[in-house]
Formats: C-alpha cells, structure tokens, sequence
C-alpha cells in the first residue's frame, strides 16, 4: 500500500511542525460583541510527524483550537505558524492541511470519485494526474469499486474513508481530524481507529486529532494536550499522563474507572503522617510512607486530595509500601479477567481493580492495600500536584 | 368478522378519497366541457350533447378563424377573423412569470445565503421584519405602486406602467416568504459543508455555487413552481399596471373577456384550461429536482 502522492522525500523536515503561540478565541454575537472566550491564550508546540491529540470534555475549545489552526475560525490574538510560515490570514487551501469532520462532510450530490478529487479539480490540476492520484489513493482505502457510487449508498465506515481519502489526495503536511469517529457504531469506531493510526504510521504526516473519548486519545496519541475550559490542563505522552497527572482535572478524566479522588487533610499521628478523609461515615484514614510522606510533609494540615488508581489497590500486601484501607463493598462489577470493586468511603467511592478470581458481594467487608509508590496528592485549592 | 371490519373501514376510506378528488376534479370538468360547449354558457354541466360539441371558442383562444353562429333559428352566421389577442396575452405571462420566477429565485437565494450563514448586524430583526410585511396583502399598497410606477415611468419610460419590467418589479419585492423558506433550507445543511469545500480550496462564492446550491435544488425549484403558479394566475397588481388591450397577461385577458354586458364564457373557460398548460409544463420540468433523500448522505448528524 503506497499512499504518498509526493514522490521526492521532503526536504525540510520541520514542514509540518505547528507552532500555537498565545492563540485566543473569542466569539462574538451579530453586532461584533465579544460573548464567550472559547480559548485563552493557549500555547502548544506540535513537531513534524507527531499524532497530537487534543481531549477535554465538551466546550472546552479543543474543536476551535482545529478550526483556528484550518483556517475555518478568525484568530482573536496570538498566532499559528506551520512549518516556518504564519498562518494566521492564510486561506485554508494555502495552509498545507486537510481536514476530516465529524459528520464526515461529504458532497451528497457528487460521486466518490468527485468527492475526493473536487479539491484538485479546484486546484486546476490535470485531468491525468487527478485520475491517478484518486485511484491509488481509493485503492488503498478499498474504494476502488464504489467510486462512481453517491455518498448515500455507502456505509458510515465507508463514508468516513472516503473523508479520509479526500485528505489524503490533498498531500497535506497537517492532518486535522475533528471527532472523526464520534458518529460511527462502537465495532466500527475500533476498527477506524486502528486504520488512522496505521496511516499515521504509512504518511508520516503531523496529524492532530480531536476527541472527547480518552479511550481514544490514550490509544492514538503520540502526544495528548488535555483541555479544559479554554486552557491547556497538561500536555505529555500517554503514559506520563497516565502516571503523573499534574492536577485534579487530568486524574479524574484519563483512566477508565478514573483515578480514586478522596478529600482530605494530612496530619500527625503516632507513627508518622496519617490521610483523613474529611467526612463524618466511612472516612478513610490512610498512614503515608514511602515517598509521598516527605510531599506530605509540606502539607501538614491544608486541604489536600489523595489519588489513587484502581490497579494500586490491591488484595495482598505486596513488599514496598503499602498501607491496609478497610471497608464494605458498595457494588461489585465483575469482568471476568478481574473485578472492579466499589468500596464505600467518605467523599465517594473508592474503587478497586482486583483480580477475578472470586465473587464480591454487595455489604461484605473488604480490606485492601494501597500502593504508596503510586499514589499522588493534589493541592485542594489550586488542583495541582504536590511535588 | 374481523375481516368484514376490515373491508368497511377500506369502502370508508375510498369514499374518502373518492369525494375529495370529485371536489377537485368537477369543477375542472366542467370548465372543460363548458370550453366545448356551443354558445356562451357558464360552466355548469357534466354533460354535453352530441349536437353541442365546438371547437369555437379554442379556435378563438388559437387565433384560427371560425364561423361564429349569430342566430340559431335563421343561420344566421359571421366569419370570426383570427385574433391574436388571447395568444398574446398567453405569451405575456410566459414571459413574466418566468423572468419574475428567476429574479425571484437569484433575489431570494442570495439573501437567504446571508441570512442563513453571515453575521451582521440587525440580521434577526430584519428577518422578523420580513415576515411582519409579508403579513400584510399586497393589494393594499396597490395604489402606492401605481404611484410609484407612474413616478418612475416619466422618468425611465421601460420601468413605468403599462410595462412588464414595471410588472416584474412589483412582483420581486414580494419574496419576503420565498426568503424564509430558502434560509429554513439552508439551515438544515451543515455548514461543515462548506467548511470542507472550502479547505478543498473553493471560495466562498464557489463553495456557494457548487456546494450549497446544488444540494438546495429541491427548494428552488418549489419556490420556482410556486412563484410561477402564482403569477400566472396574479390579477390586482397585473390589471392595475397593464392596462393596454395587447400587454395584458392570460389572467387579466381571460377576465377582459366577462364583460359586464358581454359574458363569453366559453372563450374564457378555454383560455383558462389553456392557462393551466404552461403550469403543468413548468412543474414536470422541475418534479425531477424535487426528490427526497438529495441531500442524505453527506453529513451525519
């Protein structure tokens, strides 16, 4: 499967590199008065060939930050520069990008073949080549036998590769996907993800993506910029998003059963510093060692956030630093391969990915281990990590 | 048991159906037959004897001459030389209509564009007042127009009255609900659309023409049939401003010919099945753009 329509390797390989410098939004209503400031300010750096993507729950600007950098959407303030050049006033069919939509945007009234080859037609390219280049490409996405098909007879899966293949024919150096995936059904959605990233792995193209599934980012993403209300919340790999969450918001949001939050304070006990949660029922006391007791120590007494992911507690004390947290099962989910445990604790649910092996029932006590290797405290008020 | 239920409640629904395509078919008919009936009599039999078939009062409408009987009893007749009149009247409507259809779809079009996807200033208060006008019938500001023509008309004589580009004029400014109708259209394509088109590098002007209006053929083409119909068969505005025997339009013409101490009835019922000619041309040719299902398929909502 050959899919680049550029014969000659490029010769400058920061091409596809998207600076965003203090990039802000703010919309404004009929009369040119500003109502909402969709981004604030945000400032990202994306390199050439980098699968970046862009998460955060609804609203929170990452659809206008694609937009501003498409060109669909007038820059407030700040400026987007893409490989060497400031894109900022920049029509979208100069900036080197092509563009998937959520509802994949396809001409109803042209066929497959036309959908895919109106932007070259547009560009005057000659009628050879447009053959050639919608061929190959359809031929690698396995169109080649409906292209003279009207989008409406084929299937979501289908309509959405041909989106694909519009961008593709385009050469662009930035991939924008919005939600690419968001309107198919789950079976579907899974088998479209695998086949992004395998083009991300054949083009080598900067793609960025935009999602509200974290299941999503965290499979795709080279890099993730988690967003949240207009602001950039932490941008890492997967993994170090996964382990050090700076604050509060990026711990609740990755992970699939988030990371167990319980409010509280640090204090001094009998031996050593002691997490109580603040609640009058099922408040939890953990004693902190390890590492996290010398963090804990610059807290003594502030309000404090204990995280915990589901993995990191555990049945059996393992060696290292662990610390027994007992309770009663609130629900049990069992899974099969392991079972996800909702044990009751004062500020919410503290839930626990445990092994499989045996039925948990509904009120039954139940004493787990904490990892203390793995756990993290926030800053109640600022949100963020204390480190 | 079950059956005969059935059975009744399906004899009930046919009547239904039945009697309302009589309440639209027979006073068709009857037109019909009263456009074949000798002498000038008003539509008002289903029937016709075989002594009282003609072909007159078409001849007449045609312009082909006739022999007109002036008195049954003596045989007395006259040679009807052909009159072009009801043709030309035939033409002139052709002619509005369609120039005023166009306009009205280019007018109404391209506001509804600006409406559906610009931002500007007052946009939600103009649209509601164009609405708030439309309410009002237009034969209401007849006498302004006349007016207003007449002004013009001494200035720019091919605007005035008395002429179709003055007609056609008249008949623009009411697009108010053609507008609406278009924008509704508009707004349920997704503006990603365009947004598409337009990183596939068109304008705003290209992702306009090839984009959005082919994808909007169904609308325009019933506000087409719809403003056609209308004008074909539009009298106040049309009898005020044309008011020269030759320049009449079929509606204002067929009208000419029930003269208060004249009735021709049977020339008037075959200029108006006459009228409904163009009408149903217009609308076969335009049926093909009305399909369901012309803008499935692109966006998934």
């Amino acid at each position: 499967m050959v899919l680049k329509n550029n014969p000659n390797p490029r010769t400058d390989m920061n091409d596809g590199a998207v600076h965003i410098t203090d990039l802000v939004k703010t919309y404004t209503d009929d009369r040119g008065r500003p109502t909402f400031t969709a981004v604030k300010k945000i400032n990202l750096e994306i390199n050439n060939g980098e699968f970046m993507v862009l998460v955060g729950p609804s609203g929170c600007g990452k659809t206008t930050t694609l937009r501003m950098v498409a060109g669909l959407e007038k820059i407030t303030s700040g400026s987007i520069s893409i490989g060497d050049r400031v894109v900022n006033d920049l029509e979208p069919k100069d900036r080197g990008i092509a563009m998937v939509f959520q509802n994949y945007a396809l001409y109803p009234h042209m066929s497959i073949f036309n959908n895919m080859a109106f932007g070259l037609q547009l560009a005057k390219k000659k009628k050879d080549f447009i053959t050639e280049t919608v061929s190959r490409t359809s031929k690698a996405l396995g169109l080649d036998h409906m292209l003279e098909r009207k989008p409406q007879a084929l299937s979501g899966g289908q309509r959405q590769r041909v989106a694909l293949g519009r961008a593709i024919v385009r050469n662009p150096q930035v991939f924008l996907f919005d939600e690419p995936l968001s309107n198919l059904d789950a079976k579907m959605r899974v088998q479209m993800r695998s086949e992004i990233s395998r083009l991300h792995g054949q083009l080598g193209n900067t793609m960025i993506y935009v999602t509200h599934d974290q299941v999503e980012a965290m499979t795709m993403g080279d890099r993730i910029c988690v967003m949240k209300d207009g602001l950039i919340m932490q941008v890492a790999d997967p993994l170090t998003l996964y382990r050090q969450p700076e604050n509060l918001f990026v711990a609740g949001f990755i992970g699939s059963p988030p990371m167990n939050l319980l409010k509280g304070k640090v204090e001094k006990g009998d031996g050593g510093l002691i997490f109580k949660e603040a609640a009058d029922e099922n408040a939890v006391n953990i004693p902190l060692k390890g590492p996290v007791e010398a963090l804990a120590a610059k807290v003594v007494g502030k309000p404090v956030v204990f995280g915990v992911r589901p993995e990191h507690l555990t049945e059996e004390s393992k060696n290292g630093s662990t610390a027994p947290v007992s309770s009663t099962i609130d629900i049990a989910e069992p899974m099969g391969s392991e079972s996800l445990v909702y044990m009751k604790a004062g500020t919410g649910n503290l839930i626990a990915r445990i092994h499989g092996e045996a039925l948990y029932h509904m009120g039954q006590p139940i004493t787990v281990y904490v990892n203390l290797d793995k756990v993290a405290l926030f800053d109640a008020e600022t949100e963020s990590v204390i480190r | 048991m079950h059956n005969q239920r059935l059975l009744i409640k399906q004899v009930i629904a046919h009547l239904v159906l039945i009697a309302s395509c009589a309440l639209i078919l027979i006073p068709f008919a009857m037109v019909v037959l009263a456009s074949f009936r000798k002498g000038n009599f008003p539509p008002s039999t289903l029937w016709l004897n075989l002594d009282q078939w003609t072909l007159d009062h078409w001849k007449y409408v045609l312009g082909i001459p006739f022999r007109e009987v002036l008195n049954a009893t003596t045989g007395e007749t006259k040679m009807v030389s052909p009159t072009v009149a009801p043709l030309h009247w035939f033409l002139n409507s052709l002619v509005v209509s369609s120039i005023a259809s166009f306009g009205i779809i280019l007018l109404s079009g391209s506001a509804a564009y600006a409406f559906a996807r610009l931002k500007f200033r007052f946009r939600n208060q103009i649209l509601t007042g164009l609405l708030v006008l439309q309410m009002f019938p237009q034969i209401l500001t007849l006498t302004a127009y006349y007016r207003i023509l007449n002004y013009v008309g001494e200035r720019i004589p091919w605007l005035g009255l008395n002429t179709f580009a003055g007609l056609i004029l008249i008949y623009l400014s009411g697009i108010s609900i053609n507008i609406w109708m278009i924008k509704g259209y508009f707004d349920t394509i997704s503006p990603s659309m365009e947004d598409s088109a337009r990183i596939d590098g068109a304008s705003r002007f290209q992702a306009f023409t090839r984009i959005l209006l082919p994808m909007s053929a169904p609308i325009f083409a019933v506000v087409f049939i719809l403003s056609f119909i209308s004008m074909i068969s539009e009298y106040p505005t049309a009898s005020v401003v044309l008011q020269e025997s030759s320049n009449r339009t079929l509606a204002v013409g067929a009208y000419s010919l029930l003269d208060e101490h004249e009735k021709l009835w049977g020339h008037f019922s075959a200029l108006a099945v006459l009228s409904g000619v163009p009408i149903t041309i217009m609308f076969l040719l335009c049926q093909r753009f009305i399909i369901g299902g012309l803008t499935s398929g692109g966006a998934k909502e």
